[in-house]
């Protein structure tokens, strides 16, 4: 159904928009949070694979004897043998495509699943692994988007269509956005590159699978975001009836769109469970996190954008190459195969707009949504960004005017997009002026100024991004065609406290504590005494879970929206109480009173206990209320960051002086957790500016297969954060909240990357694609200085 | 990633000694360092287990090594193949065998790796070195297996 709400009208607020600690905290920092790895059953087996060393070979022989052999081994099971169940295969989310479980036949990347050894220890599992003698026929790698196009090395042998390109996808006015850049008084045009990069969670993923013979119900701990969409797609692909599945995702140490996907090791797991009738567990190494699961990004993007020369903004043009690496398991709606990327207009007022994008095949591992992305939102955000301020360049204008001079007015909201979205609220103007104010811009340009007349090299980057986030509206959004809207059911007990469960899942969010004070807000409750669970298929009601800056949108509005239908039947009980008519019970300062008479008032706790002990003649006792919130739009999140680096030109080293993230989620649920959030997010996006990236050699080696090699930054790296926010609630959401899980990561890389690019400007440096090292930028200075 | 290596060295040994030395799988598999087990398989072929360490990549890697002679005793081809925990590394090499006018012989060799999995991971730093230490290492032993005072010596 379609809502329009208002948000709630309350001057002072009792739950919401307060800095309550996180109710899950004590148990994290105490030690006693409860991680898939912490689950231990009776008989259980430990499941380890076995990886190929190549990427793309044809697989000659598989031996498993030497395995077999090894005391305390159970079962190795293959492909093959997957094939004899029907589960050699599983589709991917959008229902696109198909991936390996275990390799059959060829193996498409470099630490592909070839085996699974099932064995009665981890230790013994990984060692009669090492084992599993596997002879391969090497074939030529394709690692390259661009090689792939050529289509001389066709990937994907099992596809009826015997080409590596995948899809072409458009949006926009060709003609009209070309013929517009050509009459441009000014145009630039840029080769943009998002690195490969990956979530790398801390807590890899991994699963306990516990077929019980004797209830015929399979059980699945499971790190997962989506707990019910996985339910669903277990029961799709093995045929066991929803109802004898049942996912538990406990707590997750960190997600970032990483634990969306259904990956090999789950299957595996699941099926000699229900083969062996015992638990089999399997728990990723980081090595098989980093390798072979969810990555981030890979998007070749050719930015152009045309303006007049007094700098208004024409028309943009991005033709993106997309590496989806062997499979296409990029987690997207099934209607937007590059996710959300025509939000690439961003927060500019662009006559016309036109986007294309060509998917291919390459050795490399799938994915491609992950990493607080938000639907493809970050490359859309970073090409647009960067693309601005190679035009102010260009123009020789100062960015932040450039901005100023382009951003959708607030009037014009609801703003309809060249590029087809309806943007709900936002008044950048005010937004990027209060981040210019709070970090000083001017002085700092003055002081820039003065330090490139001493040749030192400093710069000053701005992003004002606009996200797409919580999808999604049923009439647009599906995955494998289960409409994305999410849910809540909340139950009051008799002395006034609650249980909320939402079909969620929080991976570090703070669902436990902001939905709390949601539904506190709505009922005039303690939020200390709404106790939150998310995670287990049995008990919370169907969601889509927890991804894409998704759940405040979407779930955050059934929680509203259920807490408003208890309140409906509390009043009648009210006015039951009260000896009044219903229509004269008004809910005011979180109580409910008969109208212009505050001393006959009710609180919810007393409300409750009636719905128990002293129910109205005409209703049903008790207190509780289930709601399925299906978002009429999208909501759109943004904000003004802005960085100043200082550059070493001999050692090519970046100091990230300042750096102020002004966000505008709409309504504020819990500020320190949005803090938190944005801090989050940040120390991500300043790891991809600077340290990220997931590198194949020419032969298809991954070259960052752990956390020496692939970096996650500590203390000593992260710059300071300054933060700050604006409010430009959503009118069509019913508190007003917008989401904010992923803007800063969304957000953030461009505002560095433009200020490292900034700072290298006198030196005529133009771009310098992701991650910005120490080594890149010394070669940029180095190249300057012998030019 | 793929590697290349090249180099002459020079044996104090006739041409005839070093060619009957080199393609002889026992003797080279007895010059190669680390190596724990070792069959010969035919008179041109041999199975080596090899300790490797690079890195964080530790254990034991098995190899299968053929060595092709080219006719006129002028030339060795070998191919090197295996791997272990995940790895693979393949190997080519040859080398041009010259007699030199004082007695001495000469090969000019090269070779070329390529490697995948773990080991590639650290290779760009790690296996350089460990490649050269077993290049240089195997030709000390052929050298000192070939000296004059090695092969005057009673067996």
């Amino acid at each position: 159904m379609s809502t329009t709400i208002e948000p709630t009208p309350t001057p002072e607020r009792h739950a919401m928009g307060k800095s309550m600690k996180r109710k899950e905290d004590p148990r994290f920092i105490r030690g006693h949070g409860r991680y898939l790895d912490d689950f231990t059953l009776p008989g259980m087996l430990w499941m380890s694979l076995v990886h190929s060393p190549y990427p793309h070979a044809r697989i000659v022989k598989i031996d498993k004897t030497a395995a077999l052999a090894v005391p305390g081994v159970v079962a190795v099971l293959t492909g093959e043998d997957l094939a004899a169940h029907n589960l050699a295969w599983i589709p991917t989310f959008h229902g696109y495509d198909k991936q390996m479980v275990l390799a059959v036949g060829k193996v498409l990347y470099q630490y592909q699943e070839v085996a699974g050894v099932i064995a009665s220890s981890r230790e013994i599992a990984q060692d009669a692994a090492e084992l599993v003698d596997v002879e391969y026929e090497p074939l030529d790698p394709v690692v390259n988007p661009f090689q792939s196009r050529d289509d001389k090395i066709i990937l994907r042998d099992d596809r009826e269509n015997k080409t590596n390109h995948i899809y072409h996808w458009e949006v926009g006015k060709r003609e009209e956005t070309d013929a517009a850049i050509a009459a441009s008084d000014v145009s630039i045009k840029e080769r943009i590159v998002f690195q490969r990069c990956h979530p790398a969670p801390l807590e890899p993923c991994g699963i306990l699978a516990d077929m019980n013979p004797a209830t015929g119900r399979l059980t699945l701990y499971l790190t997962s975001q989506a707990p019910h969409a996985h339910r669903t797609v277990v029961s799709l692909v093995t045929g066991i009836p929803e109802d004898k599945i049942h996912v538990i995702s406990p707590d997750l140490g960190g997600g970032f769109g990483n634990k969306v996907p259904v990956y090999p090791g789950y299957v595996v797991s699941a099926a000699a469970s229900v083969v062996l009738g015992v638990p089999v567990k399997w728990i990723e190494t980081r090595t098989e996190n980093l390798t072979t699961t969810g990555f981030a990004r890979d998007y070749h993007m050719d930015v152009e954008i045309g303006a007049s020369k007094d700098g208004r903004v024409t028309a943009l043009k991005v033709a993106t190459v997309a590496d989806h690496g062997a499979f296409d398991a990029a987690a997207d709606p099934t209607k937007y195969p590059a996710g959300l990327f025509g939000i690439v207009t961003g927060s500019y007022d662009f006559p016309t707009a036109f986007t294309e994008l060509d998917a291919y095949f390459t050795n490399k591992a799938p994915g491609g949504v992950a990493y607080r992305c938000s639907f493809r939102v970050t490359e859309a955000s970073f090409a647009i960004e960067r693309g601005m301020e190679l035009l102010a360049r260009k123009l020789n204008m100062d960015p932040s005017e450039l901005r100023l001079l382009n951003f959708v007015k607030k009037e014009q909201f609801p703003y309809p997009s060249p590029l087809g979205f309806v943007y709900d609220s936002g008044d950048y103007h005010m937004t990027l002026r209060k981040a210019l104010d709070m970090i000083g811009y001017e002085d700092l340009r003055k002081e820039q100024a003065e330090k490139r007349e001493r040749g030192e090299l400093m710069g000053i980057g701005i992003s004002t991004f606009t996200e797409a986030v919580g999808a999604g509206p049923s009439k647009h959004f599906d995955i494998m065609g289960i409409k994305m809207f999410d849910s809540a059911e909340i139950r009051v007990h008799p002395t006034g406290s609650a249980i909320l469960r939402a079909g969620t899942k929080s991976q570090g969010q703070g669902h436990e504590t902001t939905w709390a004070q949601i539904a506190a807000e709505e009922l005039g409750l303690d939020p200390q005494n709404i106790m939150v669970e998310e995670g287990d298929t049995d008990t919370a009601p169907y969601g889509l879970g927890t991804y894409a800056s998704r759940s405040t949108p979407v779930a955050g509005a059934a929680i509203a929206m259920a807490s408003r239908k208890i309140r409906e039947k509390a009043r009648k009980i009210a006015a039951h109480l009260l000896e009044a008519a219903v229509d004269d019970v008004e809910w005011t300062n979180y109580k409910f009173q008969v109208k212009g008479q505050p001393d006959h008032a009710l609180t919810m706790q007393e409300i409750a206990f009636a719905a128990y002990t002293n129910p109205a003649p005409d209703s049903e006792p008790g207190l509780e209320a289930t709601y399925y919130y299906d978002p009429p739009n999208l909501t759109f999140p943004y904000g003004a960051y802005i960085a100043v680096v200082d550059v070493d030109r001999e050692t090519g080293a970046v100091k990230v002086r300042r750096f102020l993230a002004i966000d505008d989620c709409g309504t504020v649920i819990n500020p320190m957790v949005v803090e938190g959030q944005i801090h989050g997010g940040l120390t991500e996006g300043f790891a991809i500016a600077f340290m990220q990236e997931i590198v194949y050699d020419e032969s298809g080696n991954n070259l960052n297969t752990n956390f020496t090699e692939y970096l996650v930054p500590t203390s000593l790296e992260t710059p300071h954060w300054e933060t700050s926010s604006t409010c430009t609630p959503s009118p069509h959401h019913p508190i007003g909240a917008k989401g904010v899980g992923e803007s800063p990561n969304v957000g953030s890389p461009a505002a560095f990357v433009n200020a490292v690019m900034d700072a290298l400007a006198p030196l005529g440096v133009q771009h310098i694609d992701m991650p910005l090292t120490r080594e890149k930028v010394w070669h940029a200075c180095r190249q300057a200085a012998t030019a | 990633m793929n590697l290349e290596y090249s180099g002459k060295e020079s044996i104090p040994a006739s041409k005839d000694a070093v060619w009957a030395f080199i393609t002889d799988p026992a003797n080279i598999a007895s010059c190669m360092p680390d190596v724990t087990d070792s069959t010969v398989i035919d008179p041109r072929t041999f199975d080596a287990v090899v300790g490797v360490a690079v890195g964080p990549v530790r254990g034991k890697f098995k190899f299968h090594v053929v060595l092709d002679p080219q006719p006129g005793g002028d030339r060795l081809n070998l191919k090197i193949s295996g791997g272990g925990f995940g790895s693979v590394v393949d190997l080519t090499a040859g080398a041009d065998i010259s007699a030199e006018t004082d007695g001495s012989t000469t090969l000019d060799w090269k070779g070329s790796a390529s490697m995948r999995g773990p080991v590639a991971t650290v290779g760009g730093r790690v296996i350089d070195a460990q490649a050269k230490r077993v290049i240089s290492t195997t030709f000390a032993n052929v050298k000192s297996r070939l000296s004059p005072a090695t092969v005057a010596e009673p067996a």
